[in-house]
């Protein structure tokens, strides 16, 4: 328990420090990274605490984003909300439309439920382009950022503590509900719905209730959004940005409570690192997901924390240089992949198409290499080094699990 | 008049296409409890696959073979992903789906680029088959109509009189008692899996080269395809059936409308303040054609929450 406070504060500590020491351009991605976490670990509330899985959330996102450019024109700074206080918009809008949408969403379970979030967010992203005056059509709407108690909200680094106030006002925030009363009978609704109904609680209103909470923490991270780039466009309600929230958490882990911030986080420090290297980013994104869920159902900080709850890092000589091949073979295969991945997406561009002219196709240039489209070596060192890094894998899996025949 | 018959017409082949697609879901559904995500995806790869094929194969031969790739690669999700994580539950299944959805669409990019390609009716195919009014009807639509009513007929068949049916039908009603006398269920389960994902695939097979073959069409169609099955109710391929007709139906009908509701309000005397209040009281009801099935969905929730031909859950 004091080793975790004790990592808390020094995580605050770090993240409050960040702008000291970072470049602009990683200020803004921070400022990203906190967006993300915060909107991660609201859907998470929502499906990793009440089991239901929403397809649709980029629209309380995209409702709090909206409201608060709104608000930011309306009230321009003075009045009733300056700045500072824009993201209460976001989450009051979002809180409403959740409670609308919960409504609905929550008459079903299970897959019907993802099915009429997906709905309930194509049906606002199809309707957002018609509606000019509040949506903007298609260029979107921008607002401008205001002074306000002494700020002036113009250099980054303002921001980035507005942010961050708000994205662990909102963590502290979802962490005590997880504490109440409320927050258990969240867990009930995915543990057993009929027992609850049996104790004579009104399940509907229950998830209504989750549902709109989890909306409201989603449109605060909406607002905050908005805040950081000063603009909203309807490509925000997009399935993308769904998309990507249901991965990144999962990737985290939902059953921890900062599982699915810090895989959001992480994620979108990636997606930014990787962003100017890579164009298929999200395949590596889609493909990470998916072998997280065949081998690590629990997320990876999920695994961790089972990991460490369980003492499972005894350092034996056996165990260790097991664990040191594992980590060396999954390079071997990341690197194997990603090869042929890039060697692919440069093949198969259409910058390289309009480079034929008759034979011999010309090579493209990866990792300072030239590599030739026909020749052996092209394929056959990436595939190489995937069937080796795979083979080394299964070995060291073996050697690691004990109910295969293992150190322990 | 002749406007309403061609609309309607369109309509109708346009439901059948996207039963081509939620047949194969709502059965898969019906009998392993997942709602297969990647399933639109099968319907996208259908139609790139025979792209692909139709430059090497020609047209014909390229819509035969796509679906079996496609049915092939079906087998391989089930065998190989979703076998694997079945004891994590219901809920991990449909995430990994998502997931495999997630990278077929990204694929499809990486392999064809992010717009849509050139894949198009052959010549010999695009004439009208009759015309009403003023009106060519393109012979094509009525091929994809027809192909679709074929594939209707013939699972309906093969569900009903044969013994595989039969086995089929029992593993989807009862799993484990087909299990204990005797009969492969897990092969059953692998089976229809790859025949759905087949039917989605012979559906983008025809369907890319009549509408356009785009790496955002698995998600366009996706988000139709859930729609129906939860208006028809999930499980009951009658209820597919109906309800693909019914949003084929009416949201080509939409289309061509060219009203609103402040339209509508003049009849009581109050248009001219509809469109004083402009926003959504005039915009017309062709713009809203996209939203109209999940309007209908909505409404069908409200008053029958399982669906048209579902159980009482």
């Amino acid at each position: 328990m004091r080793t975790k406070v004790l990592l808390l504060v020094l995580a605050v500590a770090a993240l409050v420090a960040a702008p000291a020491v970072l470049s602009p351009g990683l200020v803004n991605a921070s400022i990203q990274m906190l967006i993300a976490a915060l909107f991660a670990s609201a859907f998470s509330l929502l499906c990793g605490q009440a089991g239901m899985l929403s397809f649709g959330h980029s629209a309380y996102f995209g409702i709090g984003a909206f409201a608060t450019i709104h608000a930011m024109n309306a009230f321009n700074g003075v009045g009733l909300l300056p700045t500072p206080l824009l993201p209460l918009m976001g989450g009051f809008m979002g809180l409403l439309s959740g409670i609308a949408a919960g409504w609905f969403a929550t008459k079903r379970t299970g897959v019907y439920f993802s099915m009429i979030t997906l709905a309930l967010a194509e049906l606002l992203h199809a309707l957002a382009p018609h509606l000019k005056e509040v949506f903007g059509g298609e260029a979107g709407i921008s607002a401008m950022r205001m002074p306000a108690w002494g700020f002036t909200f113009g250099s980054n680094v303002e921001v980035y503590y507005l942010t961050l106030f708000w994205v662990l006002l909102c963590l502290v925030l979802l962490y005590l509900y997880t504490l109440t009363p409320v927050g258990r009978l969240t867990l009930g609704l995915r543990e057993n719905t009929h027992r609850l109904r049996f104790l004579g609680y009104n399940v509907h209103r229950l998830g209504v209730l989750v549902f709109a909470v989890s909306a409201m923490f989603s449109g605060v991270a909406g607002a905050l959004q908005a805040l950081n780039i000063e603009a909203a466009n309807y490509v925000v309600l997009d399935m993308q940005l769904s998309a990507s929230v249901v991965l990144n958490s999962y990737i985290g882990g939902v059953k921890v409570f900062l599982g699915p911030a810090i895989g959001a986080a992480l994620m979108s420090f990636f997606g930014y690192a990787v962003s100017d290297l890579t164009r298929s980013w999200l395949l590596y994104q889609g493909v990470l997901f998916v072998l997280v869920m065949m081998f690590l159902p629990d997320g990876l900080v999920g695994e961790f924390a089972k990991r460490v709850r369980e003492g499972r890092f005894g350092l034996g000589w056996e165990r260790l240089s097991a664990g040191v091949l594992f980590v060396v073979a999954l390079g071997f295969a990341i690197v194997g992949f990603v090869c042929m991945v890039e060697l692919a997406q440069r093949f198969f561009s259409t910058d390289y198409r309009s480079m034929i002219v008759g034979t011999p196709w010309p090579p493209v240039t990866l990792f300072g290499r030239e590599w030739l489209p026909f020749s052996a070596v092209t394929w056959g060192l990436p595939l190489g080094l995937m069937a080796v890094g795979l083979g080394l894998l299964n070995f060291a899996s073996r050697r690691l699990d004990p109910e295969r025949g293992g150190v322990s | 008049m002749e406007h309403l018959l061609v609309a309607i017409l369109n309509g109708t082949i346009y439901g059948l296409l996207l039963f081509m697609v939620s047949a194969g879901l709502t059965l898969i559904f019906g009998m392993m409890g997942v709602l297969n995500f990647a399933h639109a995806s099968f319907y996208m790869l259908g139609a790139y696959v025979a792209y692909a094929l139709s430059g090497v194969l020609g047209f014909a031969l390229a819509v035969i073979v796509s679906p079996l790739v496609v049915g092939a690669v079906g087998v391989v999700v089930e065998r190989y992903f979703l076998r694997r994580v079945h004891r994590f539950g219901h809920a991990h299944e449909l995430l990994l789906t998502f997931g495999l959805s997630f990278i077929i669409a990204e694929l499809i990019k990486l392999f064809f680029g992010n717009f849509p390609v050139d894949y198009r009716v052959p010549a010999d195919l695009s004439f009208s088959a009759f015309r009403i009014g003023g009106t060519d009807y393109p012979v094509y639509r009525l091929i994809m109509g027809a192909v679709a009513l074929a594939m209707f007929g013939v699972i309906y068949a093969l569900l009903t009189t044969t013994r595989v049916g039969i086995v089929v039908r029992s593993a989807i009603f009862r799993p484990r008692m087909a299990e204990a006398l005797g009969h492969n269920v897990p092969l059953v389960f692998m089976g229809v899996f790859g025949v759905g994902a087949a039917l989605a695939g012979l559906a983008g097979a025809l369907a890319g080269a009549f509408y356009t073959t785009n790496p955002n069409m698995a998600l366009e169609l996706g988000v139709l395809v859930f729609v129906v099955v939860v208006i028809g109710g999930l499980g009951s391929l009658e209820g597919a059936m109906v309800a693909s007709l019914l949003i084929g139906i009416v949201t080509s009908l939409a289309v061509g409308i060219d009203a609103s509701f402040a339209d509508l309000l003049g009849i009581i005397g109050l248009g001219d303040w509809a469109r004083a209040v402009g926003g959504p009281l005039t915009l017309q009801v062709s713009s809203l054609a996209a939203t109209i099935p999940f309007a209908l969905m909505l409404l069908v929730l409200l008053v029958r929450p399982s669906g048209l031909f579902g159980d009482k859950s």
